[in-house]
């Protein structure tokens, strides 16, 4: 899955959200913190993880997923995000069986920018 | 009267706080994160409004930034349904300059049925 990231849609995502921390939205404020600009909010880009998951696993993601995330770079306006998954093993627990994916988020220089796993049971 | 990261204590309890995943809510969310998924409330979605309503109880200066996240989901929350979150202070670590929190979170549907659970981790600036 490939997104565009603007400014425009991070403050977007702030007024749905409710999250309206300046350093999402308040390029000036941003511009004097060690992040030197406003940044996309994380969990825009966890979104997009989601949305990648549930295209592949449909609700059972919605209804027994599981992330683990790690924030390494900010995504910033005019930065192209891919998320990219890959099922690493289908493991048995408890009787049901659950799949394991290596899941990360990279910008257009190729740059790993949240990566982490996700668990969804299969049956 | 929100608490400020100083006051905090692990273990410390927010108050519960609860909200209502309206159909103008989720249609907002979704053209915001450029998605066209509309049959139930995205999972991230309640997890979004779920950390928003905490900031009525939690004041965290500007500059705060995520460094990890966990969640895990129980079940489907369909579109206009209100929900409940729970939140504490899980660890509180400072070294240097740097100080981190971690709060656990858990949201709960109306029959008090737990639809998920999460943790965040947030580094506040120096």
């Amino acid at each position: 899955m490939v997104k565009h990231i603007t400014q425009e849609k991070i403050n977007l995502y702030a007024e749905a959200s409710g999250d309206f921390n300046p350093i999402h939205i308040d390029e000036s404020f941003a511009r004097q913190t060690p992040l030197g600009g406003t940044i996309a909010h994380g969990m825009l880009l966890l979104a997009y993880v989601s949305e990648t998951m549930a295209r592949a696993f449909g609700t059972r993601w919605n209804s027994s997923g599981k992330l683990s995330m790690r924030f390494k770079a900010p995504a910033r306006s005019g930065d192209t995000v891919t998320v990219a998954g890959e099922v690493e093993s289908v493991e048995k627990e408890e009787g049901a069986s659950y799949a394991r994916c290596s899941l990360e988020c990279r910008n257009q220089q190729g740059e790993a920018i949240v990566v982490g796993e996700a668990w969804v049971r299969l049956k | 009267m929100p608490v400020t990261y100083e006051e905090l204590t692990v273990g410390y309890e927010f108050p519960p706080v609860s909200y209502e995943l309206s159909a103008s809510l989720v249609a907002k969310y979704l053209e915001a994160v450029d998605s066209a998924d509309g049959d139930a409330v995205p999972p991230l979605a309640v997890a979004a409004r779920a950390l928003a309503a905490l900031t009525e109880w939690l004041q965290l200066p500007p500059g705060t930034i995520h460094a990890s996240q966990d969640f895990e989901f129980f079940g489907v929350v369909p579109v206009g349904a209100a929900v409940g979150c729970q939140a504490k202070v899980a660890r509180k670590l400072t070294r240097g300059s740097m100080r981190m929190l971690v709060l656990e979170l858990s949201v709960s549907d109306k029959s008090g049925q737990k639809v998920q659970s999460g943790k965040a981790t947030v580094i506040l600036p120096a």
